[in-house]
């Protein structure tokens, strides 16, 4: 059975890809997200869109494609991420 | 000595629940994860709850000294308590019966108990067992699933509150005997075996939320 994974799980993935998993310095590419996270293009273009927004993801346009790289706030949400679903998984929970 | 045990558990309950709760409402802030949203709402319930009993009783003993007030604010303080045990018992259901459904995760199922007594404080106690005993088999079969040890240690932390909770009420049964202070004592090492994992997250790492720090 696959694993259902919460709203918040998705964006750990993405932000974690762009971060560690990243082929090109400017960034990572829509599909290579897709791939990595595993949605769907219309629901990745919503979280993206709202990542930017938030200030978690730095987008660039390089020769008419969009690349993604994790910002500093990205870095210290991601941080926050990792130490508080190890908070939730003591009582058992995932956030 | 049942006062002084009395104040102890009131005490390290009012810690224990305020200490996780900052921690949550921290969580909650930083990721705006609605399950630490729920962990915040339980162990500020939790703590508030074990605050009003302990306050209720020093207000008695030293100011009032009217001896009838302390069935009363015995009651509020558990009642409020039982909300926070509910949050805890509710997002366990929220991930075991309603992993998908958004429409279940944004409204609140009341779980039906059927319970029959005279007394409200009896009726809060039998919820406040069934709640943390469902929370401790649910934490116990997380860790089947995760193997993570912190998860061993409030799922025992769990089950001692709710057999606390069980032997406080059979206590109505036998009001002179030992079985009081033992469920009072058995509480107190259930509040501790919650705080111990939690305790072990590392939060001096992370940025805090510069409203909380």
């Amino acid at each position: 059975m696959a694993e259902y994974r919460t709203h918040m799980k998705i964006i750990g993935d993405i932000l974690s890809t762009t971060r560690d998993e990243l082929q090109d310095i400017d960034g990572a590419t829509v599909t290579y997200l897709i791939r990595k996270a595993n949605i769907s293009h219309s629901r990745i273009s919503r979280i993206l869109k709202t990542l930017v927004s938030q200030g978690l993801l730095e987008q660039t346009d390089t020769q008419g494609s969009n690349k993604y790289r994790i910002s500093q706030s990205g870095r210290e949400f991601l941080q926050a991420y990792y130490t508080f679903t190890k908070f939730a998984d003591n009582f058992g929970l995932t956030i | 000595m049942e006062f002084l045990l009395e104040n102890i558990l009131n005490l390290v309950g009012f810690l224990v629940g305020l200490v996780i709760g900052i921690m949550s409402i921290i969580g909650f802030r930083n990721t705006g994860s609605p399950t630490l949203f729920r962990l915040t709402i339980a162990f500020f319930s939790i703590s508030i709850g074990f605050f009003v009993i302990w306050f209720g009783y020093m207000l008695e003993d030293f100011v009032i000294k009217s001896g009838n007030i302390e069935r009363w604010i015995q009651t509020l303080g558990i009642i409020i308590q039982t909300v926070g045990y509910f949050f805890i018992a509710f997002s366990h259901s929220i991930k075991s019966f309603f992993p998908k459904s958004r429409h279940f995760r944004s409204i609140g199922i009341f779980p039906l108990f059927v319970v029959s007594s005279v007394q409200i404080e009896h009726v809060f106690r039998s919820v406040s067992f069934i709640l943390l005993a469902y929370g401790a088999i649910e934490t116990m079969l997380s860790y089947f699933e995760n193997r993570n040890r912190g998860a061993i240690s409030v799922a025992v932390g769990l089950a001692l509150l709710a057999l606390g909770e069980f032997l406080g009420w059979y206590s109505f049964v036998f009001p002179e005997s030992i079985l009081y202070s033992v469920s009072i004592t058995i509480k107190i090492g259930g509040l501790i075996a919650l705080f111990i994992p939690v305790s072990k997250v590392p939060l001096t790492k992370m940025k805090f939320d510069e409203d909380i720090e």
